[in-house]
């Protein structure tokens, strides 16, 4: 199988006019639904390292097919935003399907690390202030090359993610509580931009300079700013550093700073806490996703499993937000 | 029960230290990785065998009082009174209600979770 994929991945980059050879393949710790591969090119005794990216060959509902996500790192990164180059891009017609592949960046993504490791504890104070820039640099990306991208509201959103949800036919009380409240809060007015709208642990690489890419850019949208610098909030992507509020490393005021540093514009922390519940809820509706995808086929794992239990953690962290005075 | 020991707790218990013992570290990392999650899977077994009917009735007791006008009330009816606006959002009985079925179920699926930590203090 190994063979296979590495010679399906070298005919890949030489129709992206690399000609070389692949060796060292091998997997990396997978998400719940892509796979992700590291191995080295070599091309006229010149040795890089690459990463494939490959998303299961019947697509998500709500993530973006490999192809897309490969096109908007590429938008993003002739605009020098903090992204790996992406080298080629595979469709349904090539043998790898839903893929990609795109330069390693050196780092590390593993969320327990980067909060745990003593090789970050320099820059872990500087984190919340380096992913409100990043964020910033994203929002700023033009957006004449992305229209195809789906461009939402707030309203859209929560009616779109109300849909998935009960599609699933497992009604949630706290869920339904949580559509109810954001119906009538205030999210800000603001023009929308290119979202990551998955920007947390997890798809961050760092080194111990700092934050060096963004990665896994699946739910990218146009959409309300503050989206992301809700969701880096949500507690799930704290990590069990729940006392952090910014991705379990830092403080809100420094997220905002590192934005405002690029972006000058008045942010609003309420504003910014509903994204959050709504961030919250997103999130418990995404492992719904997960699950069902286990429960009616085709793509069962143990993984997909076990985030059906994930889900009572978004509730308690909504009733937590929302009766409790939880940050 | 007619059956023998090891008791369902006790055969799963044996399967985690299994995997956790003899398993787990012999595997690459991404395989490590999904043994964690198989490990934690069991976890889950466990305790919702051991405490999952005493949460359940004690929640859906709560709802039965907070739903008083309806007949055998369930967490699907107290989903649906509260999309069809039948319930007051403010309702502090509704807010307990709602409190109390998150910490039970997370009590289960994952009592290290730190909002559940935090809150049982």
């Amino acid at each position: 199988m190994i063979d296979e994929l590495s010679k399906n991945i070298e005919s890949l980059l030489k129709e992206a006019g690399f000609n070389g050879k692949v060796s060292d393949l091998e997997p990396l710790t997978n998400g719940a639904s892509n796979e992700t591969w590291k191995f080295n090119f070599s091309e006229n005794l010149v040795l890089q390292k690459m990463i494939l990216k490959k998303g299961p060959d019947a697509p998500s509902s709500i993530a973006l097919p490999k192809s897309k996500e490969a096109e908007i790192q590429k938008i993003v990164f002739q605009e020098q935003g903090p992204v790996p180059n992406v080298l080629a891009i595979s469709n349904e017609k090539s043998s790898l399907k839903n893929a990609y592949i795109m330069m390693l960046v050196e780092g590390e993504s593993i969320p327990r690390k980067i909060l745990r490791d003593d090789t970050y504890k320099k820059i872990r104070d500087s984190l919340a202030f380096q992913c409100g820039q990043a964020m910033a640099k994203i929002h700023q990306v033009p957006l004449n090359s992305l229209n195809w991208l789906d461009n939402k509201d707030i309203t859209q959103e929560l009616e779109e993610l109300y849909l998935t949800y009960e599609n699933f036919k497992q009604p949630q009380p706290v869920f339904e509580y949580t559509f109810k409240w954001l119906r009538n809060q205030d999210f800000g007015d603001f023009p929308n931009t290119l979202i990551h709208a998955d920007f947390r642990l997890g798809n961050l690489i760092f080194d111990k300079n700092g934050l060096q890419s963004v990665i896994d850019w699946e739910l990218a949208h146009i959409g309300n700013p503050l989206q992301d610098l809700g969701w880096i909030c949500v507690n799930s992507w704290r990590f069990g550093k729940h006392e952090n509020v910014v991705g379990g490393f830092g403080e809100i005021e420094d997220l905002l700073n590192g934005y405002n540093s690029i972006i000058d514009i008045q942010l609003d922390v309420q504003q910014i806490k509903n994204w959050q519940i709504f961030g919250t809820l997103r999130w418990g509706v995404i492992c719904l996703i997960q699950t069902f995808a286990h429960l009616l086929g085709p793509n069962n794992s143990v993984e997909r499993a076990a985030i059906g239990r994930r889900v009572s953690e978004t509730e308690l962290d909504l009733v937590d937000l929302l009766f409790m005075e939880g940050k | 029960m007619i059956f023998d020991r090891p008791t369902i707790i006790e055969l799963i218990n044996s399967v985690k230290t299994f995997l956790i013992n003899d398993v787990k570290n012999e595997l690459p990392n991404y395989l490590g990785f999904k043994t964690q999650i198989a490990i934690n899977v069991l976890s889950i077994v466990q305790r919702e065998l051991e405490v999952g009917k005493e949460l359940s009735s004690e929640t859906l007791e709560m709802i039965n009082s907070l739903l008083k006008d309806i007949d055998n009330p369930s967490i699907d009816t107290l989903a649906k009174e509260i999309q069809n606006g039948n319930l007051d959002l403010s309702d502090e009985n509704l807010k307990k209600v709602l409190i109390k079925l998150s910490k039970n179920k997370v009590s289960v699926d994952n009592p290290n979770y730190s909002t559940y930590k935090k809150l049982i203090k």
